[in-house]
């Protein structure tokens, strides 16, 4: 790797999209970099590529121009298998409606990466139930999506996204389709496995308060960076 | 992604719309119940066919003199044969290696008319025929027994007679104490010429008829009186003689060597293979009809998986974005489809078996009714036809499921994660 502590790295980031004869662009050069363990929040109104740049550092989406580099992997060049194993073993995804799979089982939704990765069911199961135990839903093991309430659906989503162990977890408005007392629950989880796990989180938030549990609030408009803020925070605040 | 994680999640995902799921399949259900229903109907009626002619034994080859060109001057006149069955001739075929019998048979025409009389008694006489005795039994009818006796006579001057003649005559005594009996056959020309023959009965057999057998040399004798030609033998020869090899590879050759020396053959093989042929043919028929019902489960299959891939537009996203492969979701797709034809081939294969059963039991019980004695099963399953059921249900379903899990393969995760 070598490349200090920096996990992610992107240099004159662009990604456009062609709608018609207008030409959006929605990334409009983005330098960014991202340290190994931290929680980073990616704000800005809505439609200044948040989410654009969100797919293109999760391998979801490609750049246009410019270099988006993971750890060693420079995502705009690499072929589409490795896309697909970047995302299947190093990435997690975090979705706003949570996108569990409705016939399947909590534990199964959270197995479902290892499922893919082609690792046998026992090990599947033991590995879910204890990160369905870290994220307190240990007696929920066997209840299907609608069983759950929006809190807990979201927590078996971060349960999943940490299945595969991966070095960054990618949250899209994770607390968009929750109140605010079961989103800071679920804002106060992720702070927490940031720190325990030192997994790097990249948040998607137009919530000034919910980006306040990040370590680092990027600002985004017009598809540009505009001022990226350091929290700093007394070791009170953080217990 | 394991087979059987693929397995698990694809019934997972169909039984969570049942009832589609299962009207879906039904359109292939209906397909191989159709092609199972009239394949094992083609299948079972051949083979039952089969077993009769097997009962004949398909190693008989039955020869025939033929008749020379016929002169159109001559028109009146017994043809002319160009080639005889004579005495010699069936010697020589009774030399050859693998004949296991030759059997000289004499078919004393209908129309010369005979009378079977008791000796002494004026009144006792009624006209019979004289039964050739091809010696192949008629699959669709019960073959005669011998009720006293022997069914046909070996010696000359001997004769076997149907029970029915015997009472019409007036012989009602139990059979077993009839043989020995003495009989005349009385042959009368229409010129008021008249002959006796004299016999002695050897056997009592079961034919529903008044006939009556007897020796090729008695039958020729008869022939020979009333054609007024005493060598008839020597000129005519035999009508057929029966041939009986010792398998089917020897009846083959026997065949074709005897059609080079210009006789008529008939083997039961020949009348068998053009039955195959009839069969094949009303096979590909039917199958035909359930191959296009087939064709319309398979477009039904195709239209239930673009739906179902639009519903879960979001799923695919969704597995895409945590590592899915193009192909664990063409995979994925596949398979559903392929189970929906799989079960809808097993569900066909076992209606088609249950119905099979069901028509087979009437078929028995109207033949027993109507006293035909053949049995055996006219819907038949061989083994192939089971693996061709499953087999086609199960590629219908995956050639229906080709494009629709292409389509899903392709979608692009952002737009399908969008997706409402
Ligand atoms: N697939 C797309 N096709 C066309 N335009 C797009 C597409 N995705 C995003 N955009 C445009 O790119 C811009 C940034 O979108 P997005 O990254 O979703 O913003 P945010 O998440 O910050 O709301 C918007 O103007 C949006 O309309
Ligand atoms: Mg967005």
């Amino acid at each position: 790797m070598g490349q200090s502590t920096s996990l992610i790295r992107t240099t004159k980031l662009q990604r456009t999209y062609q709608m018609g004869k207008n030409t959006v662009q929605a990334l409009a050069g983005v330098d960014l970099e991202i340290e190994r363990g931290t929680f980073v929040a990616l704000v800005g109104p809505s439609g200044s590529g948040k989410s654009t740049l969100l797919n293109v550092i999760g391998g979801l989406d490609r750049p246009s121009s410019g270099e988006v580099w993971v750890s060693d992997l420079e995502l705009g060049q690499a072929p589409d298998k490795k896309l697909v194993s970047f995302r299947r073993d190093r990435v997690g995804f975090i979705f706003q409606s949570f996108n569990l799979l409705p016939t399947n089982q909590a534990w199964e939704n959270v197995a479902l990466p290892l499922m893919l990765a082609g690792r046998s069911r026992s090990e599947r199961r033991q590995r879910a139930e204890s990160l369905l135990e870290q994220v307190g839903l240990g007696d929920r093991a066997d209840h299907r999506p609608a069983e759950l309430s929006g809190g807990q659906q979201q927590r078996v989503a971060i349960a999943r996204a940490l299945a595969n162990d991966p070095v960054l977890i990618l949250a899209d408005e994770p607390t968009g389709n929750l109140d605010s007392r079961t989103g800071r629950d679920v804002l106060l989880l992720l702070q927490r496995l940031v720190r325990e796990q030192n997994v790097t989180l990249l948040m998607v938030t137009h919530d000034m308060n919910a980006a306040s549990y990040a370590d680092r609030i990027v600002h985004m408009r017009d598809g540009k960076i505009e001022q990226i803020e350091t929290i700093e925070r007394t070791a009170e605040a953080v217990a | 992604m394991t087979f059987g994680d693929i397995l698990r999640t694809a019934w997972s995902n169909l039984t969570r719309r049942k009832v589609r799921t299962s009207l879906t399949s039904l359109g292939v259900t209906v397909g191989i119940f159709t092609i199972v229903v009239m394949l094992s109907l083609g299948v079972g009626v051949q083979r039952v066919i089969q077993q009769q002619f097997d009962a004949i034994g398909l190693e008989n080859v039955v020869v025939q003199p033929r008749d020379a060109e016929r002169n159109p001057y001559t028109r009146y006149v017994r043809p002319e044969r160009e080639v005889v069955i004579s005495p010699a001739k069936i010697a020589e075929w009774q030399q050859m290696d693998d004949i296991v019998s030759v059997t000289p048979i004499v078919d004393v025409n209908e129309s010369i008319s005979k009378r079977l009389v008791l000796p002494g008694d004026a009144a006792a006489t009624i006209a019979v025929g004289v039964d050739p005795g091809i010696g192949i039994n008629n699959p669709f009818e019960t073959p005669p027994t011998a009720l006293a006796g022997v069914l046909r006579p070996t010696k000359d001057g001997e004769i076997v007679i149907s029970q029915r003649a015997l009472r019409r005559l007036g012989l009602t005594a139990e059979v077993n104490n009839l043989i020995g009996q003495k009989v005349q056959l009385i042959m009368e020309t229409p010129r008021g010429e008249s002959q006796s023959f004299d016999y002695t009965l050897v056997g009592v057999s079961s034919v529903d008829n008044n006939l009556v057998a007897l020796t090729p040399n008695d039958s020729i004798a008869l022939k020979a009186w009333w054609f007024n030609e005493p060598d008839l033998l020597d000129k005519e020869g035999y009508d057929y003689a029966l041939i009986r090899a010792k398998d089917l590879n020897v009846a083959r050759q026997l065949t074709t060597q005897l059609r080079a020396e210009r006789f008529r053959v008939q083997s039961v093989e020949t009348v068998l293979e053009l039955a195959s042929k009839i069969f094949l043919v009303i096979n590909i028929m039917l199958g035909s009809v359930g191959g296009l019902a087939l064709f319309v489960a398979t477009i039904g299959i195709m239209n239930t998986m673009i739906m179902a891939i639009y519903e879960r537009t979001r799923e695919i996203g969704t597995l895409k974005a945590i590592g899915a492969s193009r192909g664990n979701i063409r995979t994925l797709f596949m398979t559903e489809a392929g189970l929906i034809g799989l079960f809808g081939g097993i569900v066909g294969l076992l209606g088609g078996w249950g119905v099979g059963r069901i028509l087979n039991r009437v078929a028995l019980a109207y033949l027993e009714r109507e006293e035909v004695p053949i049995r055996g099963d006219f819907f038949y399953i061989p083994p192939w036809l089971i693996g061709l059921a499953i087999g086609f249900g199960l590629v219908v379903g995956i050639v229906a499921g080709l494009y629709p899990a292409a389509r899903a393969a392709r979608l692009d995760p952002i737009k399908a994660l969008r997706h409402e």
